[in-house]
């Protein structure tokens, strides 16, 4: 039985990934099961959506326990332990990751024993653009490591579970896939189907007695300020706010007072700047700066011209 | 009292909200919050219901700078007696000093304070407790999906109220409600009006006793419109009269901006999904005049005219 779980954030489009997928392997003659789980649902909270396919009938319920592959669409939720990215994962799972970094640096970073395969910068190189269709391209991904379906069963999976969207969406969805299905062409079917699990295999876990701690030290308290600066909501954001200093007349920063997220700090000279860290996009400060100092630049282009100025 | 916020310039430039939330991009809310903390200050204990702020905390992350409780959705406002009690005790007992009493904030959605959590309200302002209770309204229960609320305005649309009048019922009323209970101060506000909400805050950071505002959170995703526009929405909404900017204080009550002219409702409510069914594929003229007259009377009743 082959047990794949996407991880990606409200809105990322991991219901999709694994609709598609699952459709996928439906029409390959697999029974299937396809379903997401919400923790808070909210775009932006850490989500997940998980696909069995089996030419048996499938008896297991609920959520994967030991996947053979999992899918990750923002490399940003490996290091929040809600996410549970990295839960019970086996030597033989193999981790695909939508990452500007590379596979190396994953390795390291995650004393991973498993296989571990970054779809780095993804597919065609062109960087966070394609967020919008990162769910057809990691089903695209997920079914080339599968190895069982063809390129005519995924095309035909993204037109059924995307026709509501448009032909226009439908087609760039499938380039994107295809080029993600195509780029891991060398890696075939590497993801191993389980065997199935049977009530009779059953074993309790084996607990650990904690005996009582002082509340003071086993309450989970957070003894720093301000800790969330550490998460870098920067990723979540297609378009990036651009202020053009010669423009700026430094009114009473207004772009700072209304940035919901406080990403706007002023310098020393009382010019705003943008904290792209944590930015997520939302142009509030674009529609709002009174001489239109703010302009929007797509963030592939806007990365490709800080590229080249470097 | 002379106010410190003047003009825009005298709002505060630099921010100790964290950055890095989950909240979503163009969140009301958060803006609201974040020129609300940059006032208030980091010396207080959040007492936070269950809702879209919630997440504001997920461990070990916070955006915050001091405690942050966490309650179930009715009852913030116990939750912030215990508290209270909790510091005024330890003065007592002098294991801390009165210089480092902190200050306790409630922090609901209007699911919360207008629903579940009314009554704990109600209780916590009859015994005088000495707490401040921001209501952020989104007008639903946005954390879950937007589903209604008590705070969600007539005929909008909502996951539980789809049909082609939307939401039947009529937002309550909650500034009256709990403005009927004469606490120490009530108020309304919106982030996109940052100097009236920082006079506000800065006004009731003064005060002892209960002290609630409510803010009205523009929210992108259970309203239906591009994040860049929350602030401009949340304008319309105090320019066009459906949101009056207020105060309860001392057995009175001012409007603290008064829009003149005032824009037609439809300013506000056509540029949001949750309305659209009020223009397309016809206009519902009885609807909108509906919710024009009802506006229209209120201001009649305050302005006399
Ligand atoms: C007693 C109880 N019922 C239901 C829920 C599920 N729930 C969590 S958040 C939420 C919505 C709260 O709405 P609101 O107070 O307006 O906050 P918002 O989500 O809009 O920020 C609900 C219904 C809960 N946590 N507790
Ligand atoms: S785009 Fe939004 S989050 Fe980014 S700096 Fe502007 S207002 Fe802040
Ligand atoms: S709102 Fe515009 S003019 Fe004012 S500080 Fe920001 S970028 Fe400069
Ligand atoms: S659902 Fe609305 S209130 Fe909740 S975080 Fe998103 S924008 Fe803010
Ligand atoms: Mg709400």
């Amino acid at each position: 039985m082959y047990r794949i779980r996407f991880h990606g954030r409200g809105g990322q489009g991991m219901k999709t990934a694994s609709r598609i997928l699952g459709k996928a392997f439906f029409l390959e003659g697999y029974e299937v099961q396809d379903a997401p789980r919400y923790g808070a649902e909210r775009r932006g909270a850490p989500m997940f959506a998980y696909v069995r396919a089996s030419k048996e009938q499938i008896n297991e319920r609920g959520i994967i326990r030991h996947p053979g592959l999992v899918v990750v669409a923002d490399e940003s939720l490996i290091a929040v332990p809600a996410a549970g990215v990295m839960q019970a994962l086996r030597s033989d799972s193999i981790l695909l990751i939508n990452s500007m970094e590379k596979t190396k640096l994953w390795q390291d970073r995650l004393n991973f024993k498993g296989r571990i395969i970054a779809l780095t910068q993804s597919p065609s190189g062109k960087g966070w653009d394609e967020m919008r269709f990162i769910g057809a391209i990691c089903a695209g991904g997920a079914a080339r490591l599968a190895g069982v379906i063809q390129e005519t069963t995924l095309t035909l999976a993204i037109n059924e579970e995307l026709a509501h969207l448009g032909s226009d969406v439908v087609q760039t969805n499938l380039e994107m896939a295809l080029t993600a299905f195509n780029e891991l062409k060398n890696d075939t079917g590497i993801v191993k189907e389980g065997k199935p699990v049977r009530a009779d295999d059953y074993r309790p876990p084996s607990w650990i007695e904690l005996s009582w701690e002082d509340p003071k030290l086993s309450a989970p308290a957070i003894h720093a300020a301000a800790t969330s600066e550490k998460l870098i909501t920067g990723q979540w954001r297609t378009m990036r706010p651009v202020i053009d200093y010669s423009r700026c007349n430094r009114c009473w920063w207004l772009c700072s007072t209304f940035c919901p997220d406080g990403a706007i700090h002023l310098d020393k000279e009382r010019y705003p700047q943008i904290d792209y860290n944590h930015c997520k996009g939302c142009l509030i400060c674009l529609a709002q700066c009174p001489p239109h100092a703010v302009s929007a630049v797509a963030e592939p282009v806007a990365e490709a011209q800080k590229r080249e100025g470097e | 009292m002379i106010s410190a916020f003047q003009r825009l310039k005298d709002l505060p430039s630099s921010h100790i909200l964290g950055s890095g939330t989950p909240m979503c991009a163009g969140c009301g809310g958060l803006e609201a919050l974040h020129e609300i903390y940059d006032i208030i200050g980091e010396k207080n204990v959040i007492v936070n219901a269950a809702g879209c702020m919630t997440l504001l905390s997920i461990y070990p992350f916070t955006p915050f700078r001091g405690s942050w409780l966490y309650t179930a959705m009715a009852s913030a406002p116990a939750g912030a007696q215990g508290v209270r009690d909790a510091l005024d005790i330890l003065q007592k007992k002098g294991e801390i000093d009165t210089a480092e009493d902190l200050e306790v904030l409630v922090l609901t959605g209007d699911g919360s304070a207008n629903g579940m959590g009314l009554s704990s309200t109600s209780a916590a302002i009859d015994r005088n407790l000495d707490f401040f209770y921001v209501c952020y309204d989104n007008e639903g229960y946005g954390n879950t999906g937007q589903q209604y609320s008590a705070a969600t305005p007539h005929a909008a649309r909502t996951a539980t109220s789809r049909g082609v009048h939307g939401y039947p019922g009529y937002k309550k009323d909650l500034f009256a409600i709990w403005a009927a209970h004469r606490p120490e101060y009530v108020a309304t506000a919106v982030g996109a009006e940052p100097l009236d909400l920082a006079r506000k805050i800065e006004k009731a950071k003064k005060m002892k006793g209960p002290r609630l505002i409510i803010v009205l959170s523009p929210c992108p995703t259970g309203w239906g419109y591009d994040p860049q526009e929350s602030v401009e929405i949340g304008r319309l909404a105090v320019k066009t009269g459906i949101w009056p900017l207020k105060e309860y204080e001392d057995g009175k009550v001012v409007h603290t901006k008064i829009s003149r002219p005032r824009l037609p409702v439809e300013e506000y409510l056509s540029r949001q999904e949750r309305f659209q069914h009020l223009f397309r594929p016809q206009r519902d003229e009885q609807l909108l005049a509906e919710i024009q007259n009802r506006v229209d009377a209120y201001w009649q009743a305050i302005e006399g005219r």
